[in-house]
C-alpha cells in the first residue's frame, strides 16, 4: 500500500468552494458545463458520504431552472440551449435526491419527446438538432429513458445494433462505425448495452477482448490511457474500470498501482484530483478518480453503480427491462 | 481540464490576478448576457453576428452560441456570399486553432462546409489538404481522422471517385513517418477491408504477400510499439484476407511468423534479459490459431508463455492466470 492517503475532508471543502469562485474569471467561461459539474460535485460528495455538503433545495431549483422549454431538454445553465448530454446530468441530480417527481408529468413528457427525437434511422443518437453523432449520445439517451421508465423495444433495438457497429477488431469502440478505438467509447457503448440487458449482444469472445484491450490501458506508472500510446490520466480509471467492472474484469487491473496513481494527483493543499500528477485539479477528475478508487473498494468511500456512475440505492429504481 | 501544470497561489498572487479579472468579468457577463437577450428574441443580423464572433473570440466553448449563430447565418444566407463563408471557414480555423478538441467548433466547421454555396467539390478538396496538415502537426489527433473519413466520404460522393487506394498510400506515409502511429494503422484496416468489400484488389495474392512483408518490416523496426503487433493480430486473425489465402499458404505464414517472433523475442532476451511482452501476446495468438481454427496438431507452449508474462507484466497478472485457466 502507498504511503499516500486520500484527502477526504480537502475534496469535501474543495467541492464545496467551487461555487465560491464568481470572482475568477474561469468560473464564467464555464458556465457552458455548469450542470454537469454539479451532478459531478454531488456524485463525489456522495462518494465522499458528505451529500448535505450541497444545499438540497437549491441545487434542485438550479437544476429546475435549467430546463429548456425550447427544446424540452436541459441545458448547462438557465439561457442556454437543452442537450442531451445536460439533460443527463439534470436527471441524474434529481434521481440523486430522489426528486424526480419534482418535474411533473408534462416535462417529463417533453424531456422524453426530446430524448426520442434526437435518435437517428441507424438507431445512433445525435447530441441535439444540430446533428453531432456520437455512441457517447446513445449511453446519455438510453440512461436518461432508464431513469424515465420510457425505455421501448423501438428505442432499444435500433440504439443496440448501433453499438455493435462500432465495436473494433481491438477490442475497443468508437464514437462512430470505422472510428478508432477509445476508452471512453468502451464505456458508454458496455454501459450502454448493459443499461438494457444487451450484453449477451456480444460473444463471450468479444466480451473477453474487449476485456483484454481495456487491461492494456494500463501503463508503468500506474494510471491508465484512453488509447495505446498515450499519457494516463485520471478521468481514464472510470471509464477503464467502470467497463472492466461491468464485465466483471475489474481485476484485470493492478489495483495498489492505480490506487497510488490516482492519489498522486490529488492536490494536498486545496483539495480536489487532477488529470495527472502535479497539474491543475477540476470537479470532472475528482469525481472520476473517486469513482475509480470507490470500484477498487478503497476504505471510506461509498459503493457506486458502475453502469449509471450512481448510488446503487437510487439505481434499483431505474428502468432495466423493456416490454417487446 | 486536461494538461495545465498546477500553481501555487500565493494571497497576493490571486489578489493580483482577480484585480486583473473583475473588468474581464464584468465585460464578459455583459456580452454574454447581451447575446443571450438576442438569442431570445432571435434577432438576425450582421450585428447580432458580431456580437456571436466577440463572444466566441473569449470563449469558443459557449455551444449555445455556436447554435445561435447558425441560426443568424441560415436567415442571412439569401444576403451572405461566398466572402462570408470563405471568412467564417477561417473563422472556425483561428478557433481550432486555440481549442483543437472541442467538438462544437468542428461541428459548426462541417456545418459551414455542408452549407457554404452549391457545396463544391472544390471546397472540399480543399479542406481534405487542410486536414492532412492538421495531422501533420498532431499525428494522432482523433478528431483529426474521424474528421478526415468524412471529408473523404463526402468528396467521394461528390466526384463520384473512389479515394480507397489514395487513402491507404496516406496511411502508408504517415506509418512511415511514424511507425508508432496507431491511428494510421488502423485507418489502414478500415481502408482494406473496404477495398476487398469492392474487390478492389486485383492481385490478392500478392497484395497479401505485400502486406506480410511491411508488417515484418515494421516488426524488425521497432518490436518494442504495440502498434505493428495490433495491426498484425488484426492482419493474421480478424480481417478478411486470409479468407483469400489457401489453408497451407495461412499456416506456412503462421509458421514463419512463429520463427520470426521467436528470433526477435531471443534478440531481446539477449539485449535486456527480458522476453518481449508483444512478442508472447502475439505467440498466444498465433497458436489459439493453429489449434482452434486450422485445427492444426501443434505442441503448445502458450501455459510457458503466459507463467512468463504474470512475470514480466504484472500489471495484467490475474488477465493471465484467467487464461491459463481457460487452457
Ligand atoms: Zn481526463
Amino acid at each position: 500500500m502507498s504511503e499516500q492517503q486520500l484527502l477526504r475532508d480537502k475534496h469535501i471543502d474543495y467541492i464545496a468552494s467551487l461555487d465560491t469562485k464568481k470572482d475568477d474569471l474561469e468560473y464564467w467561461l464555464s458556465e457552458h458545463l455548469r450542470l454537469n459539474g454539479v451532478y459531478w460535485g454531488l456524485t463525489a460528495l456522495y462518494l465522499l458520504d458528505s451529500i448535505e455538503t450541497f444545499n438540497k433545495e437549491d441545487v434542485i431549483q438550479f437544476v429546475l431552472s435549467c430546463w429548456d422549454h425550447k427544446t424540452g431538454g436541459f441545458a448547462a445553465f438557465p439561457r442556454h440551449d437543452g442537450h442531451l448530454l445536460t439533460t443527463l446530468s439534470g436527471l441524474q441530480i434529481l434521481a440523486t435526491y430522489n426528486a424526480l417527481e419534482r418535474l411533473g408529468s408534462e416535462k417529463q413528457e417533453q424531456l422524453e419527446k426530446f430524448i426520442l427525437s434526437n435518435q437517428k434511422a441507424d438507431g445512433s443518437f445525435q447530441g441535439d438538432s444540430f446533428g453531432e453523432v456520437d455512441t457517447r449520445f446513445v449511453y446519455t439517451a438510453l440512461s436518461c429513458l432508464s431513469i424515465l421508465h420510457k425505455l421501448t423495444k423501438e428505442v432499444v433495438e435500433p440504439a443496440v445494433s448501433y453499438i455493435l457497429r462500432c465495436y473494433n477488431f481491438d477490442g475497443g469502440f468508437g464514437l462512430n462505425p470505422e472510428a478508432e478505438s477509445h476508452a471512453a467509447q468502451a464505456f458508454t457503448c458496455i454501459a450502454a448495452l448493459a443499461i438494457v440487458g444487451k450484453l449477451d449482444s456480444l460473444t463471450p469472445a468479444q466480451q473477453e477482448n474487449i476485456a483484454v484491450w481495456l487491461s492494456e490501458r494500463q501503463v508503468p506508472e500506474g494510471g491508465l490511457n484512453g488509447r495505446p500510446s498515450k499519457l494516463p490520466d485520471v478521468c481514464y480509471s472510470w471509464w477503464v474500470l467502470s467497463t472492466l467492472s461491468i464485465l466483471q474484469k475489474a481485476d484485470w487491473i493492478d489495483f495498489p498501482k492505480l490506487t497510488e496513481f490516482i492519489l498522486h494527483c490529488q492536490d494536498p493543499k486545496n483539495g480536489g484530483i487532477s488529470d495527472r500528477p502535479d497539474n491543475e485539479v477540476d470537479v470532472f477528475h475528482t469525481v472520476f478518480g473517486l469513482g475509480g478508487l470507490s470500484i477498487m473498494k478503497y476504505p471510506g468511500l461509498r459503493d457506486i453503480d458502475p453502469v449509471y456512475c450512481m448510488p446503487y440505492t437510487v439505481t434499483k429504481y431505474f428502468q432495466r427491462k423493456y416490454s417487446d | 481540464m486536461h494538461g495545465v501544470t498546477r500553481r501555487e497561489w500565493t494571497k497576493e498572487l490571486l489578489r493580483k490576478k482577480r484585480e486583473k479579472e473583475r473588468q474581464e468579468i464584468l465585460d464578459y457577463r455583459e456580452l454574454s448576457d447581451e447575446v443571450l437577450e438576442l438569442k431570445n428574441k432571435r434577432v438576425a443580423n450582421k450585428d447580432s453576428l458580431l456580437k456571436t464572433t466577440q463572444l466566441l473570440n473569449i470563449n469558443p466553448e459557449f455551444n449555445t452560441i455556436w447554435n445561435y449563430r447558425r441560426e443568424i447565418i441560415k436567415l442571412l444566407a439569401p444576403s451572405l456570399d461566398q466572402t462570408f463563408w470563405d471568412g467564417e471557414l477561417a473563422f472556425t480555423m483561428d478557433k481550432l486553432k486555440v481549442r483543437p478538441k472541442v467538438y462544437w467548433i468542428w461541428n459548426h466547421r462541417v456545418w459551414c462546409l455542408e452549407h457554404y454555396p452549391n457545396s463544391p467539390l472544390k471546397i472540399w478538396l480543399k479542406e481534405l489538404a487542410i486536414v492532412g496538415k492538421l495531422l501533420e502537426m498532431d499525428a494522432r489527433n482523433f478528431h483529426g481522422w474521424h474528421y478526415r473519413r468524412y471529408i473523404v466520404s463526402t468528396v467521394e460522393r461528390l466526384s463520384g471517385n473512389c479515394l480507397n487506394s489514395q487513402e491507404f498510400e496516406y496511411t502508408t506515409a504517415k506509418i512511415n513517418q511514424n511507425i508508432s502511429n496507431f491511428s494510421a494503422w488502423f485507418q489502414r484496416t478500415n481502408i482494406i477491408e473496404h477495398m476487398l468489400a469492392r474487390d478492389q484488389i486485383a492481385d490478392k495474392e500478392s497484395f497479401i504477400d505485400d502486406e506480410f512483408q511491411y508488417i515484418k518490416n515494421a516488426m524488425f523496426t521497432d518490436a518494442e510499439d504495440q502498434s505493428v503487433w495490433t495491426y498484425l493480430i488484426w492482419f493474421i486473425k480478424e480481417s478478411a484476407l486470409k479468407e483469400h489465402m489457401t489453408s497451407e499458404k495461412y499456416s506456412s505464414m503462421l509458421k514463419e511468423l512463429t520463427e520470426i517472433i521467436e528470433l526477435i523475442n531471443d534478440d531481446d532476451i539477449s539485449f535486456s534479459g527480458k522476453d518481449n511482452i508483444w512478442c508472447l501476446k502475439t505467440l498466444l495468438v498465433i497458436e489459439f490459431i493453429q489449434k482452434d481454427i486450422l485445427k492444426e496438431d501443434i505442441k503448445s507452449k502458450s501455459r510457458e508463455y503466459l507463467d512468463k508474462l504474470i512475470i514480466i507484466d504484472p500489471l495484467r497478472k490475474n488477465r493471465y492466470l484467467y487464461q491459463i485457466r481457460a487452457l
